[in-house]
């Protein structure tokens, strides 16, 4: 059997997030958690979008985290309170680099949906 | 001596009753995990083509989705349709793949196979039911004419997605 029990996964949390109010004035704000249990990716993008999948600008402290093997990451996405009607997925898609020695072909992405 | 072990015997009893009532509390919330299972291997059953078959010398890829709350995720999968990275390529690439419910947890979710949607080269799977599955990706490429692949090595990505519904 091919199938295997390694630590290979991608996690993220809340599936269905809300954003509140930040300390900036015009910006609501959500916290999410990420938990990179793959040992071949260390590095994942955040994106956020609309329903229909077209990108929303946001903040946060990095747009490209790294996250060590087996850690769990909390990061913030800040959207201005004139997107928020708009916002429709947060995701976190891993990201595999030119001249890293490893054979991923797997890309991975979750999304969390803003309801 | 019963007018003082009296206000005892009710202090106790009091603390007694907190105790069993004591309520334990929970939040479960629905979650998706995408786990890389097994990467693929093309092979080289020819000159002109790489291919995840095994009988062509290769190996599809694994993914494993676990789902933590029934019908809150749908699962997409994208086999590939270009090379990330491979030696500079002349001509064009015929792409072929798919990507299957191999086995779950729950018997229920071999009807994910019957009832999935392909556009192009995405697959989606709605994830009605919690628990652990398994997915199959094959995939292959055959260049121009029957042309021979230059020499080098290649990699295509398949892209993996748990989507909040």
């Amino acid at each position: 059997m091919l199938f295997g029990f390694q630590a290979q996964a991608h996690e993220m949390t809340p599936a269905y997030p809300k954003f509140n109010y930040s300390y900036i004035e015009g910006v609501s704000v959500t916290k999410m958690f990420l938990f990179n249990r793959r040992n071949d990716v260390s590095y994942y993008q955040i994106g956020v979008f609309t329903l229909d999948w077209k990108e929303i600008p946001f903040a946060s402290t990095s747009k490209l985290i790294n996250v060590k093997h087996a850690k769990k990451y909390p990061f913030y996405v800040y959207i201005r309170n004139s997107d928020l009607d708009r916002v429709g997925y947060i995701c976190t898609i891993s990201k595999v680099f030119k001249g890293e020695e490893q054979r991923a072909l797997i890309t991975s992405r979750i999304c969390s949906k803003i309801e | 001596m019963i007018k003082k072990v009296t206000p005892l015997i009710f202090l106790l009893s009091t603390s007694y009753a907190w105790a069993v009532n004591s309520p334990i509390t929970g939040t479960v919330q629905a979650s998706c995990s995408i786990v890389t299972t097994t990467p693929g291997q093309y092979g080289v059953p020819n000159i002109w083509k790489l291919s995840t078959t095994p009988s062509d010398g290769g190996q599809p890829a694994v993914i494993k989705t676990t789902i933590g709350t029934a019908d809150k995720y749908k699962v997409t999968i994208t086999h590939p349709n270009s090379f990330s990275s491979s030696p500079s390529l002349s001509d064009t690439l015929a792409w072929t793949g798919s990507s299957v419910y191999t086995s779950g947890s729950v018997t229920a979710m071999s009807a994910y196979e019957t009832h999935k949607t392909v556009v192009g080269n995405t697959t989606t799977f709605d994830m009605t039911l919690a628990g652990t599955t398994f997915f199959t990706v094959a995939s292959s490429a055959s260049y121009g004419y029957n042309r021979a692949f230059p020499s080098g090595s290649y990699t295509a990505l398949i892209l993996a997605e748990c989507i909040a519904k």
